[in-house]
């Protein structure tokens, strides 16, 4: 009896565990296969979205004029036309750039995907390709300014030495005057430099000067003064002077400092005009004398930037740069005080009318 | 008649048309303070100059309009104050009484105009002007002339206006300003609205009022 009693605890206590040790088992097994099958689920969804982002990125052709673009995917139809052809417009605006060279070149997106086997497919792997970054956001693409720039610094690199160093990056493509050449203006007034302010009052020579438009062996010391030199320098660059070596000899009034500091081409422009008033000299000979001037202009290659330019124009280099600080100052062109009949017009016709609108009707009737 | 009315008006606005023709002929005096020749001078002098130049020259629109406020209203101040019972009392139709009193006012207005163009052929005999640097004496009066002459017809309109009239303009502004209320509540396109619609098309030619816009220098390239 006590045996069998005994024996009865024994399973019991071996069975129990062993039954608690199935059910754990069990358990585990089902845990184990949800956790797998979620794993296959998130696989699945992951795989769907690295081809979805695959898809997105994947290379797109936009084309408008002259201008092809190769284009991620998500940029989407119709914002991908849009900068296409906005930048299509930019390009016709300026004329500067000869349509052949546009349409010898495609501007490529970094980010898209896929980009040889579109050019090769679509039958563009000859043209020189524009590598291009920013592309991929709608934002960023804004109305096409950045594509067209993107061309324009290609054809300034196209150029001859003399141009690349003088033509702004963009070379004048996004420029309008209300922006644009109220600052060009507003430079030229704040007479930073002594051949700005020179400028300014009406010597063209400092203006060729300031505008950079001339070979010179020496620019720094032609174009600036030393104590200029010195004083951008302190303004542009915080504690400047504290570098030590040439910036402190500069810093502690040397010119002989200050001019070889800047001889080595990183400190300060070898043109005290900026990029944007360079731009303005661009665009005034757009504006009077045509994108056919321009182009000639630019694909010239003798002598200095200011005398091509003149060149083309056909008037001497003096006139061309007068002409261009009057257009400049006067906001394209405007008469400073007008008071023409164009002008008077509208005040005499609305002065009338509001004294016939009085005498028809009044408080005493 | 129009002697009697201008004497009338004279007394009634003499002291404003005085100090406005003062003012009128030290304003393009006040840029050339620094006098003598530029000829030679500093290039950041004439850099300083041209700006000053500039800044001061906006005052001059606003010049224009005190005119305009002062002698549009003053035109009817004195039948405003005597209830229209001289008007009434004289044997001309309403609308020529209208007439004489818009032309004696614009005679007063002559007095401002002749001192600005005074004060300014004054400032450009003082000085030596840099190459490339001009002077513009003439357009700048005549220009003056037409923003003061535009000024005073307005006020002068407002001066005389019936109460509808009044009414109508008030609710014109008003209707403009919930338009662009309503506008920005219901977020129509950004950019859509009409007070800068209207100010754009009244300050931009051939809006009446582009003749107080635009450039007002006295110097300039």
């Amino acid at each position: 009896m006590s045996r069998t009693l005994a024996l009865a605890l024994v399973l019991g206590a071996v069975a129990g565990p062993a039954a608690a040790q199935v059910a754990t088992d069990r358990e585990a097994v089902r845990l184990l296969s949800r956790a797998e099958s979620l794993q296959a689920r998130l696989e699945r969804r992951d795989s769907l979205g690295r081809k979805q982002r695959y898809q997105e990125r994947l290379a797109r052709r936009f084309d408008a004029g002259d201008v092809t673009a190769i284009l991620a995917n998500s940029v989407g139809d119709a914002t991908g036309h849009r900068v296409v052809a906005g930048a299509s417009a930019f390009l016709s605006e300026l004329g500067a750039i000869p349509p052949s060279f546009i349409s010898s070149c495609v501007v490529v997106a970094y980010s898209a995907t896929g980009k040889d086997s579109v050019l090769r497919a679509e039958g563009l792997i000859r043209r020189a390709r524009i590598m291009a970054d920013a592309l991929s956001s709608p934002d960023t693409l804004a109305d096409g300014a950045i594509v067209a720039v993107v061309i324009g610094r290609a054809y300034r690199e196209s150029l001859d030495a003399d141009w690349k160093a003088w033509l702004p990056e963009d070379v004048a493509l996004v420029w309008t005057m209300k922006r644009d050449g109220a600052a060009a203006a507003q430079e030229l007034m704040a007479g930073e430099t002594d051949a700005g302010a020179r400028c300014l009052a009406g010597d063209v020579a400092r203006c060729r000067l300031w505008l950079g438009v001339d070979r010179d062996p020496t620019p720094y010391a032609t174009r600036y003064r030393p104590a200029e030199i010195r004083r951008l320098l302190m303004k542009q660059f915080y504690g400047w002077g504290r570098v030590g070596g040439l910036p402190a000899e500069c810093a502690a009034g040397s010119d002989r400092a200050c001019l070889q500091v800047v001889d080595r081409g990183e400190w300060l422009s070898p043109v005290p005009a900026s990029p944007r008033a360079r731009a303005a000299l661009v665009r005034e000979v757009r504006a009077l004398h045509g994108a056919a001037t321009l182009r000639r202009a630019l694909t010239d290659s003798s002598g200095s930037v200011g005398a091509r330019l003149a060149r083309a124009v056909g008037i001497s280099e003096d006139s061309l740069i007068y002409e261009w600080r009057s257009w400049v100052l006067t906001g394209g062109g405007n008469a400073r005080v007008a008071a023409g009949a164009r002008d008077a017009m509208p005040a005499l016709i609305f002065a009338g009318l509001l004294l016939l609108a009085a005498a028809r009707s009044g408080r005493w009737r | 008649m129009y002697r009697q009315v201008l004497k009338a008006q004279w007394l009634a606005a003499r002291l404003p048309v005085v100090l406005l023709a003062l003012l009128g002929f030290a304003l393009p005096l006040l840029i050339v303070t620094y006098g003598g020749s530029l000829e030679n001078a500093p290039s950041d002098r004439v850099a300083q100059w041209l700006y000053a130049a500039e800044k001061i020259g906006t005052l001059i629109p606003g010049l224009a309009l005190l005119v305009g406020l002062l002698l549009g209203i003053g035109a009817w101040a004195p039948d405003h104050a005597g209830k229209h019972v001289y008007a009434l009392s004289l044997p001309v139709p309403r609308s020529m009484y209208v007439l004489l009193r818009f032309a004696a006012g614009g005679t007063l207005l002559a007095a401002p105009v002749v001192a600005l163009g005074l004060g300014s052929l004054l400032a450009v005999e003082a000085i030596k002007l840099p190459v490339g640097v001009h002077a513009y004496p003439l357009q700048l009066t005549i220009r003056f002339a037409l923003a003061a002459l535009v000024c005073y017809a307005i006020f002068f309109s407002i001066s005389i206006a019936t109460k509808r009239a009044a009414l109508v303009v008030l609710a014109l502004i008003c209707g403009a300003f919930l338009a662009d209320l309503v506008l920005a509540v219901l977020s129509v396109s950004g950019s859509a609205s009409v007070t800068t619609t209207a100010f754009y098309l009244l300050t931009n030619w051939p809006g009446p009022l582009s003749i107080l816009m635009g450039r007002w220098a006295l110097f300039d390239v």
